[in-house]
C-alpha cells in the first residue's frame, strides 16, 4: 500500500526560502560488498544467480564480477541444485533439464565464494514459492495531460486488476515490456519507414492486497504513457509478468523503494542499506546486499490500437527540404546530414534532412516485426 | 472583609514611617469587656479598624490596666503572655497576628537588643532604615533565650494574582542557607533562634526582604509582586539563588521575561525554541519537531501541561511549538536530578505551568505576527474566588500559499489553533480546585490529495487541600487524547482514512508533608493507557478499501513515589526518593512467536500466542532510585552530585531524522521491553563579582537499555508487527556543559558551550539484527560540540535589543557509497549509519523590542517586536540526500532560512 509519508512537506520548505542545490560530499570511502541478484520462477529455466561486488559511487567502473564460485539451491523435499558459470563471468545458470520451480516448495541458495573473496560461506533465508494467480485484465483508459511545452495532449493510463482465487497470494511485483510500431513521416521517401521498439519496466511496481476487500486489486496503475512521442501513433503493446511474492521479499521491496523515493526532507525514513536474505555463515558482520527471489509468473498481454489526440510531434524537428538542381545545400558543414540523391528524376532531386533518425528508424528501433505482433487477431 | 483576616499575608509594601497610634485615645471604661466588644466600640468611636481571626480571641476578655489611655497600651497589655501580637498602620488599620509579630524599623522595640547579640544587630540594622523592609517577629519573646533550632514555613504568593509561587528561593545569607518553595509556594527552613534578613527572590519577581526576630516555630507568608517590565534590576538574583538552593543539578527555569525577547523564526515568541537554547538541548535540526536531552531521544521527555501530558509538542510538523507563550507561568526542565514525583520517560520532564485567571480584575493580551495571532483573557468570575483564563491561537497562513505559483503548492492548505482553558476556584483557603483545558489542532493538506490532521486535548481537574499548613494533599485526574488522521485521495479507488489513537487516563494523590528539616513527598500515581496503534478504511463508498484496525493495546501504570528532602547541616543536603513503577498490559493481544534461529519476519513465526480479553500480556516492575547530593562550599558556590534511574513504557516509533506528528505510539508488551535510563550528574555553581556572574560546570554520564532502532528503509506507519522491524539497541552519552551567565544590568549575555557525545550499539546476535556489525554509532542527534551565546541590551526600560548565536557540529548522515542492480533497478548501497556528518550550523538572530508606555494604570500596553533570523544569511545545510538520475546518483542539499528573515510582531496588553 502506498501510504504517504509527510515528505511532501519538502514542498513547504521550499517556499519557506528554501532552496535545493547540487551537493557532492567530500572523502566518502568506498565500501564494496557481495552483491546477490538472482530470481528462480516456476517457468521453464535456466535461471540466472548474478554474484558481484558493488560499485563504488561516482566511479566509472563497471561492477566486479565474482567468478569460480560454488553455487547451488536446496529445496524443502531434499532437492539440490548445482548452478554452472555461464559464459558471462559472475553469472550461474541453472539446469533447466532437471530444476524448475514448484509452487509451495521453499528454495534456499548456497554460495562459496572463490579464494578472492577469501573462501566464505553464505546461505539465504529459505524462500517460500507463493503460486501466482493469473491477471485478471490489463487495460487502459484515455487520459489529458498538461505536458509542459506542448500543452494538452491524451494519452493513457494502463491498469491491471488481480486477485488470488484460493487466497494465498497477497503480495505482487509487476515487471512489464511494452513494444510499439513507429513510422516516420509520410511527406518524404526514406530508407526505412517502419520500426518497433522494445523496453522494459522501470521503477519498482508492487502491492499489498491485505487489506483489500477479497484481496481484489483493481485499477493498479501500471504506467502512464504521457509524453508526445509516438508510442502510441500506430500499436502498441505491453506484457505484464506478475510476480508472487512471500511476505519478506514483498517488505524488502517496499523498503527499496522507501529509500529512492527520498526527498530530504526530515520527515523521510532516515536512509540505511536494506538486510539481504543471503548472509554470511562465517562473519555475520559481513554485509551482503541484493536478494535471492523466489517468484512464480503469470503474464498478460494486451494491445492498444486506438487514436489519441494531439499531434505526434516526434518528428517535428526533421528539417527537410527538397533541393532540385545541384544548387549548394546550405550549412552543409554544420552537422550530420543524410542527402537522398534521385539522380533518374530530372532535374536530379535530393531530400535532404539533418537528421538520420528523420530518415531511417532503425537504430530507434529495430526493423524486425516483434513474433507476437499479430497476436491480437 | 471585616475579621476574616488571613493573618499570615503580610502586606509588605507598607512603606509609611508615620507612628500615629498616639491619637488613638481609649476614652470608655473598657473593663470585663470582651475583645469583640471593644473592637466594635473602638471602631465606632475612633478611626480603626480591625483584622484578625475569630478563633483567637474567643475567650479574651479585657482586665483593667491602670495607665492604658490608647489603643496601643491596652493591647499591648492584653496581649502580653499571649501569643498574639498587633501592628498598626498609619491609616488605622489594627492587625492583629498570632505566632509573629510586625513591625516598621522606626519601631523596634528595646528588648529585642537584649536578647540578640548586638554584633548581629548591629550588622544588619544598619541597612534596615534605608530599605523599606519589614521586621516580622515569629514566635513567643519569652523563648527568645531557649537553645535549638525552630523552623519558620508558610507560602510565597504571587500579589497581583494570587497564584502561589513555586520555585522561589529562600534564602538567609547571614547563615548562608536557603531553601525554594515546593510546587503549592509553600518553603520550610530551619535556622537558630536570632535575627535574620530573609530573602525571596523568584525570576521575573521583585526581590523581597525580610528582618526576622525568630523567637519560635511559626509560619510567615509572603506576597511577592511580579515586574511588569522586565528591566529593573532587583528580578534578576531570584535565578542565581535557585542554582544553589535546588537540590537536583540539571533542573533549569526558564526565564519567561527573556524568552519573549529572544528573536526566533517566524515572530513568535516559542517555547521549544527556548528550550534548545538551553545547554544539553539539541534537535535534529531548526524547524523540526522534538528535542534531545543529553543524548535521549525525543520521546524520552515528559512534557507535562499542568500536570497532563501532551504527547504532540509542535504545530506544523515541528515549526511552531502547541503550547501557546501567553498562558505559560512557569516552566522547568529536568534534564537531570527528575524528582520521585515524575516518571514514565527516561531523558527528562518539561514541566509546563500555566496561569491562573486573575482573581481581582479583567486583564488580557493580544499579538500578532506574520503567522498566528493571538489573544488571551483572565478575570474573576467572582471576585477573589473563582476566576478564568481563556487563551487562543491560530494561523492565518494560508494566504502564504495563494501566493505561490506552483499549483501543488498553491492547491495546499494549513491551518492550526490551540485553546486554553481554566477555572481557579478557592472556596477557602484550606481548599482549592482547579478545572483546566487544552486543545490544540492541525490540519494541512497538500497537493490537494492527502489531508493530515491531528489534534492534542487534555482535561485535569485537580484538588489541593490542604490538612495543615504543612500537610499537603494534591489529587489530580487527568485525560489526554492524541490522534492523527490521514486521509488520502491518491489512488481513486483506494481512497484511504487512516488513523491512530493514544488516550492516556491518569490519577494523581500526590502528599506533602513538612517535618523538621524533611520535606516528605509521596504518592501513587496510575495512569491507564489505550492505544489504537493504526485503523484503516475506506474514504469513499467507491474505494475497494476494506476496513481494518491493529489491536487496540490497553495497559496500567502505576508507580509508588516516596521522596524526603532533607537539610543535613548547613553544607548538606539530601533528596533521597524512591519510585516503584509497574507495567501490566492487557488482552486481548496476539503475539507471534519468532524462530530464534533467523530474523523475525513474516515467514518466521511458527506459533502464535493470544490472550484473551483482560489477560495480562505482558508484566514490568522496577525501582527507579533518585538521589541528589547538594553540598553547599560557601555562600557563592555549590557541589550537586546526583544519580537517577527512570523507566518507560511508551515508546513512540520513528526511524525519521525527525520525530513527526504521524508518528505512532506504542506500549511496551510482550516484545517491547521498558526502556531504563540510569544517570549520574555533577555540577559545579559559582558565583562570581558580587553575585553578578554566574559559572557553571556540569558532567553526565547515562546509560540507556532496551531502546529499539529499526531496519534500514522501514515504514512505520500502519505496523502490525512492529517486532520483525526492530533491531534492539542500547545506548550512551556523555558530556560536559559549562555556562557563564551574567543576568543583571543593562548588558547581559550567557555563553554555554557543550560536548557531548550520544552512541548507540545493537544488541542482536545476527547480521540482519545488527547495526554496524554491533559497534557503537552516534546517535541521529549526536551533536559533539554546541555553542550558544545570547547578549541582551537594554537601552532603557522601553527599548531592547537582543541577539542570540548558535553553532553546532552538523548531525551524523547515512551516505550512499555504493549501487548495486537488483532486477534492473539500481539501487544504492549505504554507508555504515551515521558515518558521516553534515557541514556545521551556525546562525546569529537578533531582535529588538520597543514597549509602548510604561504607565502601570494605563488600559493598554502595546509592544512591538522587530526580529531577523539568520542575519548573516548563512546558507546551513539542513539536509544532504541523494537522487537518482538516470543512472547517477546525484547529491543536493536542502537548506531552509538559507536567508535572513525579518519579522515584526505587535503584543498588546489590556
Amino acid at each position: 500500500m502506498n501510504y504517504m509519508r509527510p515528505a511532501i512537506l519538502f514542498l513547504f520548505m521550499l517556499i519557506l526560502a528554501g532552496c535545493v542545490t547540487s551537493y557532492t560530499p567530500e572523502n566518502i570511502e568506498s565500501e564494496q560488498a557481495l552483491v546477490v541478484e538472482g530470481l528462480i520462477t516456476d517457468r521453464p529455466g535456466p535461471y540466472t544467480i548474478n554474484l558481484s561486488v558493488s560499485i563504488p559511487l561516482w566511479s566509472a567502473n563497471k561492477a566486479v564480477r565474482m567468478t569460480g564460485c560454488t553455487v547451488w539451491i536446496t529445496d524443502d523435499a531434499n532437492g539440490s541444485y548445482t548452478l554452472k558459470e555461464g559464459s558471462r563471468i559472475g553469472s550461474y545458470l541453472t539446469d533447466s533439464a532437471n530444476f524448475r520451480g514448484v509452487p509451495g516448495r521453499t528454495y534456499t541458495l548456497h554460495i562459496i565464494t572463490n579464494k578472492g573473496m577469501e573462501n566464505l560461506n553464505y546461505d539465504s533465508y529459505p524462500m517460500k514459492m507463493v503460486a501466482a494467480p493469473p491477471v485478471d485484465s490489463v487495460y487502459y483508459e484515455k487520459k489529458l495531460f498538461n505536458q509542459n511545452g506542448y500543452g494538452i495532449v491524451e494519452g493513457c493510463q494502463i491498469f491491471l486488476n488481480t486477485h488470488d482465487p484460493a487466497g494465498e497470494c497477497r503480495f505482487y511485483r509487476w515487471e512489464y515490456n511494452e513494444t510499439w510500431e513507429f513510422s516516420l513521416p509520410h511527406n518524404y521517401t526514406v530508407l526505412n519507414r517502419t520500426c518497433w521498439i522494445s523496453q522494459n519496466s522501470e521503477g519498482i511496481l508492487i502491492k499489498n492486497s491485505s487489506s483489500l476487500e477479497n484481496g481484489k486489486i483493481s485499477r493498479f496503475p501500471i504506467l502512464t504513457i504521457s509524453n508526445p512521442v509516438d508510442r502510441l501513433s500506430v500499436k502498441y503493446s505491453i506484457l505484464v509478468n506478475q510476480f508472487s511474492l512471500n511476505e519478506d521479499e514483498f517488505y524488502y521491496w517496499e523498503k527499496i523503494k522507501n529509500m529512492t523515493e527520498a526527498t530530504g526532507g526530515f520527515y523521510d525514513i532516515v536512509p540505511a542499506s536494506i538486510p539481504s536474505n543471503v548472509y554470511c555463515l562465517d562473519d555475520v558482520t559481513k554485509k551482503v546486499l541484493g536478494y535471492f527471489c523466489v517468484s512464480s509468473v503469470t503474464s498478460k498481454r494486451i494491445f492498444i490500437r486506438d487514436s489519441f489526440s494531439g499531434e505526434n510531434m516526434m518528428y517535428y524537428n526533421c528539417p527537410t527540404g527538397i533541393y532540385t538542381g545541384t544548387t549548394t545545400i546550405p550549412r552543409l558543414n554544420d552537422s550530420l546530414w543524410v542527402i537522398i540523391t534521385y539522380p533518374d528524376s530530372v532535374p536530379v532531386q535530393r531530400i535532404v534532412t539533418s537528421k538520420f533518425e528523420c530518415v531511417s528508424c532503425i537504430g530507434r528501433g529495430s526493423g524486425t516485426e516483434p513474433s507476437f505482433w499479430h497476436d491480437d487477431k | 472583609m471585616r475579621s476574616k483576616f488571613c493573618i499570615m499575608v503580610i502586606t509588605l509594601c507598607l512603606c509609611c514611617r508615620l507612628a500615629a497610634q498616639e491619637k488613638y485615645t481609649v476614652t470608655w471604661e473598657f473593663k470585663a469587656q470582651s475583645f469583640r466588644e471593644f473592637v466594635t466600640k473602638a471602631e465606632s468611636l475612633l478611626p480603626v479598624k480591625f483584622y484578625y481571626k475569630e478563633d483567637w480571641i474567643a475567650d479574651l476578655k479585657l482586665s483593667d490596666c491602670p495607665g492604658c489611655t490608647t489603643v496601643p497600651s491596652v493591647l499591648t497589655s492584653l496581649f502580653n503572655g499571649t501569643s498574639l501580637h498587633f501592628f498598626i498602620d498609619n491609616s488605622g488599620h489594627i492587625v492583629i497576628t498570632r505566632d509573629f509579630a510586625v513591625k516598621r524599623p522606626d519601631v523596634v522595640n528595646e528588648d529585642v537588643k537584649l536578647y540578640i547579640p548586638t554584633a548581629y544587630f548591629a550588622e544588619s540594622g544598619g541597612e534596615q532604615q534605608k530599605t523599606e523592609n519589614m521586621f516580622v517577629e515569629i514566635g513567643n519573646k519569652v523563648d527568645r533565650n531557649r537553645p535549638g533550632n525552630v523552623s519558620v514555613s508558610g507560602y510565597v504568593t504571587n500579589s497581583d494574582t494570587h497564584e502561589k509561587i513555586g520555585g522561589a528561593t529562600v534564602s538567609v545569607p547571614k547563615l548562608s542557607k536557603g531553601t525554594i518553595s515546593n510546587e503549592y509556594g509553600f518553603y520550610s527552613i530551619t535556622l537558630p533562634r536570632g535575627t535574620y534578613e530573609v530573602q525571596f527572590s523568584f525570576v521575573g519577581m521583585k526581590e523581597k526582604k525580610i528582618n526576622l526576630n525568630l523567637f519560635g516555630t511559626g509560619e510567615m507568608n509572603v506576597d511577592m509582586k511580579g515586574m511588569l517590565i522586565p528591566l529593573k534590576e532587583t528580578f534578576i538574583s531570584a535565578e542565581k539563588n535557585t542554582t544553589l538552593q535546588r537540590f537536583e543539578a540539571g533542573a533549569e527555569k526558564i526565564n519567561l521575561s527573556s524568552f519573549r525577547l529572544t528573536p526566533t523564526s517566524l515572530g513568535e515568541p516559542d517555547l521549544m525554541k527556548n528550550i534548545l537554547l538551553i545547554s544539553g538541548v539539541q534537535s535534529a535540526g531548526e524547524g523540526s519537531a522534538g528535542f534531545n536531552v543529553r543524548g535521549g531521544s525525543a520521546d524520552q521527555n515528559l512534557i507535562l501541561i499542568d500536570g497532563a501530558p501532551l504527547y504532540n509538542t509542535s504545530h506544523f510538523f515541528g515549526f511552531f511549538s502547541a503550547v501557546n507563550s501567553d498562558i505559560i507561568r512557569d516552566v522547568t526542565l529536568y534534564k537531570g536530578g527528575i524528582p520521585a514525583r515524575y516518571g514514565g520517560r527516561i531523558s527528562s520532564v518539561l514541566d509546563i505551568v500555566t496561569i491562573e485567571g486573575n482573581p481581582n480584575k479583567f486583564s488580557g493580551s493580544a499579538g500578532i505576527s506574520p503567522i498566528t495571532t493571538r489573544l488571551m483573557v483572565e478575570g474573576p468570575i467572582i471576585k477573589d474566588t473563582l476566576s478564568y483564563v481563556l487563551a487562543a491561537r491560530t494561523t492565518y497562513s494560508n494566504w502564504i500559499f495563494g501566493l505561490i505559483k506552483n499549483p501543488d503548492i498553491r492547491e495546499s492548505r494549513a491551518l492550526f489553533y490551540d485553546m486554553n482553558g481554566s477555572l481557579t476556584w478557592n472556596p477557602d483557603k484550606k481548599n482549592k480546585f482547579e478545572l483546566s483545558a487544552y486543545h490544540s489542532y492541525d490540519n494541512s493538506r497538500f497537493n490537494s490529495d492527502a489531508v493530515y490532521g491531528y489534534m492534542n486535548a487534555t482535561a485535569l481537574l485537580k484538588w489541593q487541600h490542604f490538612f495543615t499548613s504543612r500537610f499537603i494533599s494534591n489529587f489530580s485526574i487527568n485525560n489526554s487524547f492524541y490522534k492523527y488522521n490521514v486521509t488520502d485521495r491518491e489512488v481513486e479507488t483506494e481512497e484511504y482514512f487512516r488513523s491512530h489513537r493514544l488516550n492516556s487516563t491518569e490519577l494523581l494523590a500526590d502528599f506533602n508533608l513538612f517535618r523538621g528539616n524533611n520535606n516528605f513527598n509521596f504518592g501513587l500515581d496510575m495512569t491507564m493507557y489505550s492505544v489504537l496503534p493504526g485503523s484503516y478504511r475506506p474514504a469513499s463508498p467507491t474505494s475497494s478499501v476494506v476496513s481494518h484496525s491493529i489491536e487496540n493495546e490497553r495497559a496500567l501504570e502505576t508507580a509508588l513515589y516516596l521522596e524526603d528532602k532533607i537539610t543535613l547541616t548547613d553544607y548538606l543536603s539530601v533528596n533521597a526518593g524512591m519510585r516503584v513503577s509497574s507495567f501490566l498490559s492487557f488482552g486481548p493481544q496476539t503475539v507471534y512467536m519468532y524462530d530464534p534461529e533467523i530474523p523475525r519476519s513474516g515467514s518466521s513465526i511458527y506459533d502464535t500466542l493470544y490472550y484473551r480479553r483482560g489477560a495480562i500480556s505482558g508484566k514490568y516492575a522496577g525501582l527507579e532510585p533518585r538521589l541528589s547530593l547538594n553540598f553547599r562550599l560557601s555562600g557563592t558556590s555549590s557541589l550537586k552530585i546526583n544519580y537517577n534511574r527512570t523507566r518507560q513504557y511508551i515508546h513512540l516509533l520513528t526511524n525519521s531524522m525527525s520525530i513527526s506528528p504521524t508518528d505512532t505510539w506504542k506500549l511496551s508488551g510482550y516484545y517491547l521491553k521498558p526502556q531504563i535510563g540510569d544517570q549520574f550528574a555533577a555540577g559545579l555553581y559559582k558565583f562570581m563579582f558580587d553575585k553578578k556572574l554566574e559559572a557553571s560546570a556540569e558532567i553526565y554520564y547515562k546509560t540507556i537499555r532496551n531502546m529499539i532502532d529499526y531496519k534500514g528503509g522501514t515504514t512505520l506507519t500502519f505496523i502490525e508487527n512492529i517486532e520483525q522491524e526492530t533491531i534492539d539497541v542500547r545506548g550512551k552519552s556523555y558530556g560536559l556543559e559549562l555556562g557563564l551567565k551574567e543576568t543583571e544590568g543593562k548588558v547581559r549575555y550567557s555563553l554555554s558551550y557543550t560536548f557531548a557525545r550520544t552512541f548507540i550499539r545493537s544488541t542482536g546476535k545476527s547480521g540482519g539484527e545488527m547495526i554496524n556489525s554491533g559497534n557503537w554509532y552516534p546517535a541521529n542527534y549526536d551533536k559533539p560540540n554546541d555553542l550558544v551565546v545570547t547578549y541582551n541590551y537594554l537601552f532603557s526600560r522601553r527599548l531592547s535589543f537582543s541577539a542570540a548565536y548558535t553553532y553546532s557540529t552538523g548531525r551524523p548522515i547515512t551516505y550512499p557509497v555504493a549501487t548495486y542492480r537488483i532486477r534492473d533497478n539500481l539501487v544504492v548501497q549505504y554507508s555504515e549509519r551515521n558515518k558521516y556528518r553534515i557541514p556545521d550550523y551556525s546562525r546569529l538572530d537578533v531582535s529588538c523590542k520597543i514597549s509602548g508606555n510604561l504607565k502601570s494604570k494605563r488600559a493598554a500596553h502595546p509592544d512591538l517586536t522587530f526580529s531577523v533570523y539568520n542575519l548573516l544569511g548563512r546558507d546551513n545545510v539542513y539536509s544532504v540526500y541523494f537522487k537518482r538520475d538516470q543512472e547517477i546518483i546525484k547529491g543536493y542539499k536542502l537548506s531552509i532560512f538559507g536567508r535572513p528573515i525579518p519579522t515584526v510582531t505587535f503584543n498588546f496588553n489590556f
